[in-house]
């Protein structure tokens, strides 16, 4: 399995936080598999940075979370985007698509 | 908007219900480990494999959930709320400190030393000038003094009661006019009388300044007039050394001479109340303007003595009328007066304000030590700065982590800052307790510079100025170290791994800044140290005219009359000439250095007579017995000395020998022996002039002699005086047998200031010397900080130019040119430094003007001396580092690198 957590930019995780709870609400758990999921195994993020950033991001009022039941029964904290999360998650695509293309262009000027 | 109100309760839970969500995160951990686990299992693991696992995968839950809080902007504590974030970061704060001992203690002494000399000086600065005087509203108060109105020379006759008696009545910007004046006297008792200063006020003079007494009353009208019973209110002082503090003593009569009857005392003023000054008087023994008051006599002019300049004068303003306004107002006034009253021409009045008065010599001594312990403190300041950032250096690595985790800027800056603040705090403390011990020393040192010194304590206004100077420290020292830490690149650091010991460009400019201004600071310091050197050394150097050495002086006071004048002085004179050890004795009325003389407007004989009272120039009077020129060293240069014949018996004419440069000024082209002066006038019998003696800077060591007239003591009659012994040996092991045979003539005379000579000498330089030891102190601890500064600057750039220092060796660079490459480095901090300091002191030096003796604010010698002196000494600082360059070791160097 590739892992490529040690390169992840500074912000990338935001980015995958928010755009993972773009598709519904998450326990931090459910976070961390959801993003295996639709990166074909290819990110694995690591509690240790999870949680902290997923604080600070709550703490910006990006997200929002409640104790709830999950479907197994299980209580766990979920985490929500809010509309300000929302308006964060599009600016930060938007410079990650500026941050894409530059790459790109950069890489085919050689 | 619902999102910033839910982020708002977020953090007011985070701060107040800490533990509430400190538990959630435990159990947010708990739940994912156990999720994590279930998901092992399913995957094949065994129970036990799959937890330890999970466990692992999480790392150290117990760090997580820190960090976590943190993440929440929570300060990390085990329970409680905000105060503990604070609390928390003062426990990490002293952690670090007591880690790091050796940089610890530096800091501290460095701050300590700096904050100490400043709150030393602020606690002087709030006794003396900040206290204001026990007098109602005092800033409404002002001083009517009268000035010659040509400038010409001072006058130090005070008004005639004709002229402020017409002001109280007529001035409407003055809400009260109070006259007052002078006056001492003698406590009579039976084993050595004490002498004791007063004033003797008009009965409104209280109630002008508005004191109020402590017990019983202050003057009533009656209490002057012609005839009354005599009545005094006594100070608190007095009261409390000579009277216990005896509440009973109101009501009772005390006895002091001067006075035939015994004296009623009807009050008791509060402690604290101090002379206000009387020029004229101010060649008194005794006289203190900043003394507190002993005693206060009523008095109302006299309707025979109304145009003699007796007064001085105080007055209020009345509300809303300003200084210049009833200054303007009393001098139409006095000009009206003077147009109808010849004899009041020439004088016009001049207003200052009381307390700008009392306070100028105060200001003028301290305001330039608290710019230069101001000066000390920004130096050391300096250094701690210089000291945090490195020392920060080290640290990069633990905030770079800590940032990348999630730990907010603001809560690094905090605690960064909290260091420094503690740093300070500890300083403070050190400085206070520094700060205490040097308020003792002066106020057993120098009392003869700083006046009002008793009024000093070294209570809490030290502990004020000192945490006032710590705070100020912490933020200047703190500030920048604390900045830098928060907006450190965490990338940028973690990617270079390992710790960083050498500093960055950045840095290391921002240090060699601190270095220049340090050095700038401490030329500042070093220019005012050698020009009170140069100035201390000039006057040590004067060329007195008189010899100081081995002379014992003393006021001795016959206190039972007139009657018992003569025999106590012919007989004390006697026998003490005949004690053992003894070389010379004489009386006299203004020993040398003491300011003590009598000013008189006298009449000599070729000058033209005073057409009215305020041209008559007032020359200082002394009075001497017989031995005293050859005591003193004076020679009689022309007519004869006194004889013990030039007595007050009616038969010889008056006589009186004056110096070379009363001579010089006043018959230059004639023998002066033989010559007349009048002392009350010319219609009085005159004095013949009998010889001529030499120069003596008697009056102040910094002024050129005047013109001297000294009079036989026993025509004079002097009522206070020294007695003056040249001893064999040492002066001071004569007081006792000289003290015992006093007394064995008159138990009841007043023996006071017992003084050697050269410790007048000391004392009348008190100031400067004063000036001098501090400023070369504070100048002192600059230098040594400020070379602690260049010294680390320079290691730190060794340090950081290893590398390149290693290629230059591995080319071929000698050691010299390695060994320069580092001393210019240091000698261009240095000279810049240097520069601007020199600049800076040319700027400032000034305000020691007052205090220097035949040297310029701006002498280039000194300016030279210092500068050389300093840049010497710091290329020695920067010798070391620079040894350190040249044994730099290129392979291993390169290798390391």
């Amino acid at each position: 399995m590739t892992h490529q957590k040690a390169d992840l930019l500074q912000g990338t995780l935001d980015l995958l936080i928010l755009k993972a709870l773009a598709l519904g609400p998450l326990h931090g758990y459910g976070i961390i598999q959801r993003l295996r999921q639709i990166s074909d195994d290819l990110l694995e993020v690591e509690q240790g940075a999870l949680y902290p950033a997923l604080y600070r991001i709550e703490d910006r009022g990006w997200v929002r979370s409640r104790w709830e039941v999950n479907e197994t029964g299980r209580r766990a904290k979920f985490y929500r985007l809010t509309r300000a999360g929302e308006r964060q998650l599009a600016v930060e695509e938007a410079n990650w698509d500026r941050l894409a293309l530059a790459i790109a262009k950069v890489r085919q000027a050689t | 908007m619902i999102e910033l109100i839910h982020v708002f309760l977020a953090r007011l839970r985070v701060m107040f219900k800490r533990n509430a969500v400190i538990r959630d995160i435990d159990e947010e951990m708990r739940l994912h480990v156990e999720m994590q686990q279930q998901n092992n299992i399913e995957r094949g693991m065994s129970k036990e494999e799959a937890r330890w696992a999970a466990l692992r995968s999480f790392g150290n839950l117990g760090l997580m959930r820190d960090i976590g809080f943190e993440s929440r902007g929570g300060r990390l504590s085990h329970g409680g709320n905000m105060i503990d974030g604070l609390l928390q970061d003062l426990k990490y704060g002293f952690r670090t400190l007591l880690k790091t001992r050796g940089f610890t203690l530096v800091a501290v002494i460095t701050l300590g030393l700096g904050i100490g000399a400043t709150s030393a000086v602020f606690s002087l600065i709030q006794g003396v000038l900040l206290s204001p005087p026990p007098y109602q509203k005092p800033e409404q108060l002002v001083l009517i003094e009268p000035l010659r109105a040509d400038l010409q020379e001072p006058n130090t006759d005070g008004w005639p009661a004709a002229q402020w008696m017409e002001w109280q009545k007529q001035a409407r910007s003055l809400e009260a006019v109070a006259a007052y004046g002078w006056t001492f006297n003698f406590l009579v008792l039976p084993d050595g009388s004490e002498s004791i200063e007063g004033m003797w006020v008009t009965p409104d003079y209280f109630n002008a300044l508005g004191l109020k007494p402590l017990l019983g009353r202050t003057f009533a009208e009656s209490d002057a007039a012609q005839g009354a019973a005599p009545v005094t209110i006594l100070g608190s002082d007095l009261w409390q050394r000579t009277y216990n503090r005896d509440p009973n003593i109101v009501g009772r009569t005390i006895q002091i001479s001067r006075f035939n009857a015994p004296v009623t005392v009807v009050g008791i003023m509060p402690p604290g109340v101090r002379f206000l000054p009387s020029p004229g008087a101010s060649k008194e023994p005794n006289y203190n303007v900043n003394a507190q008051v002993d005693f206060w006599l009523p008095a109302v002019p006299r309707p025979d003595r109304l145009k003699q300049p007796d007064w001085d004068v105080v007055a209020r303003l009345g509300s809303g009328s300003t200084l210049g306004e009833a200054q303007a107002e009393v001098a139409v006034l006095a000009a009206g007066q003077a147009q109808q009253d010849h004899d009041f021409d020439g004088i016009v009045p001049h207003f200052q304000s009381l307390t700008g008065q009392m306070n100028k010599d105060g200001r003028r001594i301290l305001l330039p030590l608290l710019g230069a312990a101001g000066l000390v403190l920004l130096i050391a300041c300096g250094n701690v700065a210089a000291l945090l950032l490195v020392w920060g250096l080290g640290r990069q690595e633990e905030y770079a982590v800590r940032c990348a985790l999630g730990a907010r800027r603001a809560t690094l800056f905090q605690q960064v800052s909290t260091q420094s603040l503690l740093l300070a705090l500890l300083g403070g403390a050190l400085g206070v307790g520094l700060a205490v011990g040097i308020v003792r020393v002066f106020k057993v040192t120098a009392g003869h510079a700083i006046p009002r010194l008793d009024a000093v304590t070294a209570g809490w206004p030290v502990l004020l100025g000192g945490l006032g100077a710590a705070v100020l420290a912490a933020g200047l020292a703190g500030l920048v170290p604390a900045l830098r830490a928060s907006r450190l690149d965490a990338m940028q650091v973690i990617k270079s791994a390992g710790p960083k010991s050498s500093a960055g460009r950045g840095e290391r400019r921002l240090l060699r800044l601190v270095v220049i201004a340090q050095t700038a600071l401490t030329l500042v310091l070093l220019v005012g140290a050698g020009l009170l050197i140069r100035t201390m050394s000039n006057l040590a150097g004067v060329h007195t005219g008189y010899d100081t050495g081995h002379i014992l002086t003393m006021s001795v006071t016959e206190v039972q009359g007139r009657q018992y004048w003569q025999g106590f002085h012919t007989q004390a004179l006697e026998r003490v000439s005949k004690l053992p050890g003894v070389e010379h004795a004489a009386f006299a009325w203004g020993v040398p250095l003491t300011g003590n003389n009598w000013p008189a407007a006298i009449d000599i004989e070729g000058q033209p007579p005073a057409s009215k009272p305020s041209d008559r120039t007032s020359q200082p009077l002394r009075a001497i017995t017989e031995d005293y020129f050859n005591l003193m060293g004076l020679a009689v240069l022309e007519g004869r000395e006194f004889r013990s014949t030039d007595k007050d018996t009616g038969g010889p004419p008056n006589v009186a020998i004056v110096n070379q440069e009363f001579t010089d000024r006043y018959f230059p082209s004639a023998v002066a022996v033989g010559k007349r002066i009048w002392l009350n006038g010319r219609d009085k019998p005159s004095t013949e002039i009998i010889g001529v003696v030499t120069n003596g800077r008697t009056d102040d060591l910094t002024h050129v002699p005047a013109p001297e007239v000294y009079l036989p003591l026993w025509q004079a009659q002097a009522f206070s005086k020294h007695l003056v012994i040249r001893a064999t040996a040492d002066p001071r092991s004569l007081v006792v047998a000289v003290e015992r045979e006093l007394r064995s003539v008159d138990p009841t005379a007043a023996v006071e200031n017992v003084k050697t000579l050269d410790q007048i000498r000391r004392d009348s330089l008190g100031s400067r010397a004063f000036a001098m030891q501090l400023l070369v102190g504070f100048a002192g601890i600059a230098s040594i900080l400020t070379l602690v500064g260049i010294y680390g600057v320079l290691s730190l750039s060794v340090g950081a130019r290893r590398r390149e220092i290693a290629i230059r060796a591995a080319v071929g660079a000698q050691r010299r040119a390695i060994l320069l490459l580092v001393l210019m480095e240091g000698l261009r901090l240095i000279a810049i430094g240097v520069i601007v300091g020199l600049a800076a002191a040319i700027a400032l030096s000034r305000v020691l003007t007052t205090f220097l003796f035949e040297v310029k604010p701006t002498d280039p010698a000194t300016l030279i001396g210092v500068a050389l002196l300093f840049v010497f000494v710091a290329l020695l600082a920067c010798w070391v580092p620079a040894r350190r360059a040249v044994k730099v070791d290129p392979i291993a160097a390169l290798r390391y690198e």
